[in-house]
């Protein structure tokens, strides 16, 4: 009787024993998912206020009615924290692409890529909206 | 009596192992409940921080189309330009699926002073005003975020100018004026200023031709002179101002000698 109670504690414990394991690693991926998703906010985040930052004065709006994709580029560049690569298109009230040139500051490396649509309103006497799409990753 | 301890420690080895392992797990589930509560405090404070974000833009954007709106009726265009303006921005953030359905819903201000939301007031002696005012109200309702808000915004371009002149020979007199730029009630700088002087009731543009001169202090302050050739007792001014937005603004003073 002994030997056989014994025996279906070491069956329970074992069960027990896995449980443990299944669960330290579902709390680890738990983690890893939270981080990630943290980091790909922060990225967006960043790239709203840089395009904020540039319409704050009209200049955006400007560069674009212009049609001055390197003030553009450049500008967008000094804004950005080093270390992150960023494609942006703009687009017109018919989806129709707008800059003739591409506004980006080098090909993606990395795998997490953050997406930021913004409207953008111009200053200028004549009256133009534009929908740009900004694609953040970090170099990696 | 040794044998019967030894034989219920035995017995309850098992039941041990078990209630230590149930403490574990209940460690290990209590871990995993106060990182998910974490994680989703997280998520939702940046949840906030983007519809901040997003509010912050939306203000700029009617902004920008007031601006964009003045700029236009003060170089000529219809007041009925803000109302389209401020439309078609609704339209656009209509189309904006993030946070919801975004309604965005306006009211040109009508007063003494404004007509469907302009102000333009450049017969004032000595003050010239052009101002665009509308209230607004955005709604965002959505799965994150339930917000309704409602914000003015008021673009106002003023400049004062005044000024006396000195007699040099015969008609020829010295004219000295200062003139202060404002946007929204603070100093601002000009793109282009234009001077007019009035002779025998025409309004003739100041040029180099009469020594003209203007100072920027660049605090929104320019003081100007120039000379010419006016046979009356009184000179009659005329300033004519785009700031650098693009609003233009014009205001008359009358010189008198010094």
């Amino acid at each position: 009787m002994n030997c056989k109670n014994r025996g279906q504690i070491r069956i329970i414990e074992a069960f027990l024993a896995v449980f443990i394991i299944f669960s330290s690693l579902a709390v680890s991926a738990n983690l890893t998912v939270t981080q990630n998703k943290t980091k790909r906010d922060d990225l967006a985040s960043v790239g709203l206020q840089a395009l904020m930052r540039l319409d704050s004065d009209g200049s955006l709006g400007n560069y674009i009615d212009c049609g001055d994709w390197a003030s553009l580029r450049n500008a967008i560049n000094v804004i950005l924290p080093s270390g992150v690569s960023f494609n942006l298109t703009v687009y017109n009230k018919q989806m129709q692409q707008v800059n003739n040139a591409v506004i980006s500051n080098g090909a993606f490396n990395s795998q997490e890529i953050t997406f930021v649509e913004y409207i953008c309103a111009s200053q200028g006497s004549i009256f133009h909206c534009y929908i740009i799409h900004l694609y953040l990753a970090v170099a990696t | 009596m040794r044998s019967c301890r030894k034989k219920l420690r035995a017995n309850s080895s098992g039941q041990l192992l078990i209630v230590a392992a149930l403490a574990i797990a209940v460690l290990i589930s209590s871990t995993t409940i106060y990182v998910y509560e974490l994680s989703k405090e997280t998520k939702s404070e940046n949840t906030y921080s983007s519809i901040n974000d997003f509010i912050f833009a939306l203000k700029q954007n009617t902004r920008n189309t007031v601006i964009s709106s003045l700029a236009n009726v003060s170089n000529g265009g219809e007041r009925s330009v803000l109302a389209n303006n401020l439309n078609e921005l609704a339209q656009f953030f209509r189309s904006l699926t993030h946070f919801g359905i975004i309604n965005l819903a306006f009211t040109p201000v009508n007063d003494s002073n404004y007509d469907a939301g302009i102000w333009l007031s450049w017969n004032t002696s000595s003050i010239g005003v052009s101002s665009a005012y509308a209230n607004f109200m955005a709604k965002i309702q959505g799965m994150t975020a339930n917000i309704a808000l409602s914000y003015a915004v008021n673009i106002t371009t003023t400049i004062t100018i005044s000024g006396y002149y000195t007699k040099l020979v015969g008609e020829e007199k010295l004219v000295n004026l200062t003139c202060n730029v404002y946007n929204e009630e603070k100093p601002a700088l000009v793109e282009n200023m234009t001077l007019f002087y009035e002779r025998l009731g025409s309004w003739i543009p100041v040029d180099s031709s009469n020594n003209l001169s203007i100072t920027d202090y660049g605090n929104g302050t320019y003081t100007i002179s120039f000379t010419a050739a006016i046979p009356s007792n009184t000179v009659q001014v005329s300033t004519h101002v785009y700031d650098l937005r693009g609003i233009f603004v014009l205001a008359n003073t009358t010189c008198y000698e010094a």
